[in-house]
């Protein structure tokens, strides 16, 4: 009696289940909006953490974004304008978190996008991906691979960009002949040691050491900076390390009396190593994200719209709190809606299309949808990037520069540093 | 007749729980049945007296043994859990022989330093570990249907199910093993060693019994999760999660069994469904944290105490009533 309860119970309930899991699955992305309703956008990316330094601030752009495109009248569709609206999830970096947010974000709040920052999340998320077909995109174009259609790495090519710094460096220094590199020992690191070593080899700048991988439990970084400055290199390079760890090598630096050139993929709240060090120590120090009072911004070549004007506010919001990913999830936005507005729908399938329907229009410029070698799939945009160095306690664009012209003449030295790492795409278990 | 009747109600509210609950709490309920079986393999180590800052890291060992050996050898997924929890327990016993020169405060250190030893090993070596990105796509438990159900195990509600029978039969024999004499003696190792050793109880030889125990039911647990999200990593053991181990140990109290499985569970609702439905997302860690402090400063004993205070007048009240009678 109870067993046939149970299985009749079941078998309805597996049947709703399986419809409701479908209708989410299959349906909701491609749901029809109605008129005016708003359109809601994932945002799963770590908020709390050692990792919220490139998640939270991009949030906090997201919001002023979706501010100024509701006030400017909402994302045109076919069906008329929607208002745009965020919803997050805190995935603390953490690859099962992240599938319960994808979860939340597609069966739940019905989004039709989702941001992520990628890593060691996106493993954790891509099985929801291929499941329901929903559109994510990426920070990090190491996610990439053919198995994964719907991701798209728009916004930046990391660490592939950190080849302009360097490059830069010895055409502008060519004093300046050896080096030395540290990274903390993740999937962030790695493929940025592979990066800046092909480019160093590129540039002609001689490598002392091995570069000296930490733990990213690491907390002590005076032994690491002493390790580093012991072979009394020219250049010190901290990859692509987080904020928690080159504020208090800076600092150590500092400490230890480095005179030399410093290079980095991000210096996230400059400011605050300014104070902790001095600004004749951050004289020169270059890295790859500017701050977005630039005047360079303003070029015609930009196609992030009104820069300064982004940067005022958010500063305004958040004082102190501009770093790296501050403009990128929303340039991202910018690039979705341009592709939802041109397929008049926000269905997945239609705004991927549509996106990757001709050259790009990435923040620093006219892009092109590139990455098969590195990557197998052309998922990433890729065009020029800004050289930034600080010049009297200020972040100032130097120059922009082509990341495919660099990778026309270097791509071979690329591949072979990504393959010593085991970060090309084939060898990504 | 009683005991029967709760073991069914209890039954039919674990089978129809995940129904009453949104997909993302489906998928927190997964793991939170996991972590049970990682809390309570842990209490296990506790009763001799030790505390591991390890076991998360032994949890790490079962899921990429288990993740290897249907990845590289094609063993079926459920042979390949079983066998991920027993390469936990065999580790612990090859560990238990620096480590069980050690005792408290050294042990815990120790366990540590082992524990992060094969974490680096992990990050070190890309053939076979992945390195620092771990492992990913790994096989997920495959699809079966039982004729009146379905298991589909990309949907939590299936993988609930698997893992709860799982992790049911795991707690009753940490159950059995607790009441046998074996278990008895884990106690006496703890509370009264000299005794226990001047009536020929071989202490170390006991130690090293409950730290394989334990690391097998771990190791279990770890490849329960592994093929659940489909990849593992060197940063998904990490100290960090050991601590919400911990927590969950102290906040629950680690006298009785039910203690770290309460803790667990509550602790788990507050900082994924409550503070989260809350809008309290980002300040989730300062609110886990008080939370934490204050359950220390007022129930030192931890939430299994109210649950013994209600016991007891309960049983109290029913004697008074049959006196009465």
């Amino acid at each position: 009696m109870l067993s046939k309860y149970i299985a009749s119970g079941f078998t309805r309930r597996t049947f709703l289940k399986t419809s409701a899991a479908a209708t989410a699955a299959l349906g909701l992305p491609k749901m029809a909006l109605a008129a005016g309703e708003p359109i809601k956008i994932g945002f799963l990316a770590p908020l709390t953490g050692a990792v919220a330094a490139w998640g939270k601030p991009g949030l906090d752009g997201c919001e002023i974004w979706a501010e100024r495109v509701n006030a400017a009248g909402g994302i045109t569709l076919a069906d008329g304008a929607h208002p745009v609206e965020f919803v997050s999830y805190d995935n603390e970096y953490d690859p099962a978190k992240a599938r319960t947010g994808a979860t939340k974000l597609i069966r739940e709040d019905g989004v039709s996008f989702i941001m992520m920052l990628g890593g060691d999340t996106w493993p954790g998320v891509q099985p929801v991906a291929e499941r329901t077909g929903m559109l994510f995109s990426t920070l990090l174009p190491s996610d990439l691979s053919p198995d994964s259609k719907t991701l798209l790495a728009p916004a930046e090519v990391h660490p592939i960009y950190n080849v302009t710094g360097v490059e830069w460096l010895a055409q502008n220094k060519p004093e300046l002949k050896t080096a030395v590199m540290c990274a903390q020992d993740d999937a962030l690191g790695l493929p940025s040691v592979a990066t800046y070593l092909a480019a160093f080899e590129a540039a002609g700048i001689e490598m002392l050491d091995e570069p000296l991988l930490f733990d990213p439990a690491t907390t002590d970084f005076a032994p690491v900076v002493t390790r580093l400055l012991a072979k009394n290199p020219d250049i010190i390079c901290l990859d692509t390390c987080y904020s928690d760890y080159v504020h208090p090598i800076a600092e150590q630096l500092f400490q230890q009396n480095f005179g030399g050139q410093i290079i980095s993929c991000t210096a996230d709240f400059y400011d605050q190593m300014i104070a902790k060090t001095s600004k004749e120590f951050m004289e020169g120090f270059i890295f790859q994200f500017p701050d977005f009072d630039d005047p360079a911004l303003n070029a015609e070549t930009v196609n992030f719209e009104d820069p300064n004007g982004f940067y005022a506010e958010y500063n305004k919001r958040h004082p102190g709190q501009w770093g790296a990913v501050s403009w990128e999830y929303a340039s991202i936005m910018d690039l979705w809606k341009a592709a939802a507005e041109k397929a008049g729908s926000a269905d997945p399938e239609a705004v991927i299309t549509a996106m990757q329907d001709g050259p790009g229009k990435h923040a620093f410029g006219d892009a092109e949808w590139w990455g098969e070698e590195l990557f197998g799939i052309n998922n990433a945009l890729v065009g020029d990037w800004p050289v930034v160095a600080i010049e009297n306690g200020k972040a100032v664009i130097k120059e922009f520069r082509s990341i495919p012209d660099w990778y026309s003449r270097h791509g071979d030295l690329l591949i072979k540093h990504m393959q010593a790492y085991g970060q090309m795409w084939d060898q990504r278990s | 007749m009683l005991k029967p009747l709760m073991f069914l109600f209890g039954a039919v509210a674990l089978i129809a729980l995940p129904h009453g609950l949104s997909f993302s709490q489906q998928e927190i309920l997964v793991f939170l049945v996991i972590n049970i079986l990682l809390v309570t393999s842990y209490r296990l180590l506790t009763l001799t007296g030790e505390w591991s800052l390890g076991h998360v890291v032994i949890m790490g060992v079962g899921a990429y043994a288990s993740a290897l050996l249907t990845k590289e050898l094609g063993v079926a997924v459920p042979v390949a859990m079983f066998l991920g929890g027993i390469t936990s327990a065999l580790l612990a016993v090859l560990l238990s022989f620096p480590l069980f020169r050690m005792k408290g405060f050294y042990f815990l250190i120790g366990s540590f330093a082992a524990g992060e030893i094969i974490r680096l090993i992990w990050k070190r070596f890309r053939e076979p570990f992945g390195g620092v990105r771990g492992i990913s796509g790994i096989d997920p438990m495959p699809d079966f249907s039982l004729g009146f159900y379905s298991f589909d195990f990309f949907e939590p509600v299936s993988y609930y199910y698997f893992a709860g029978v799982i992790v049911l039969a795991c707690l009753w024999v940490l159950w059995r093993i607790e009441k046998s004499p074996v278990g008895l003696t884990f106690h006496a190792v703890h509370w009264q060693d000299k005794l226990a050793q001047a009536s020929g109880v071989n202490l170390r030889a006991y130690r090293t019994l409950a730290f394989a125990i334990a690391s097998g039911f771990a190791g279990i647990a770890g490849a329960l999760q592994a093929h659940y999200v489909g990849t593992v990593n060197p940063n998904s053991f990490d100290i960090e999660v050991m601590v919400f181990v911990l927590t969950w140990a102290i906040v629950g109290g680690t006298t009785t069994f039910y203690g770290p499985i309460l803790g667990c569970v509550l602790l788990t609702v507050i900082n994924e469904i409550v503070l989260r439905g809350m809008g309290f997302e980002q300040a989730r860690p300062l609110i886990y944290g008080a939370i934490m402090i204050l359950s220390i400063l007022f129930l030192p004993n931890g939430l299994e105490s109210i649950v013994q205070k209600f016991l007891p007048r309960r049983s109290t009240a029913k004697s008074d009533r049959k006196a009465e009678a």
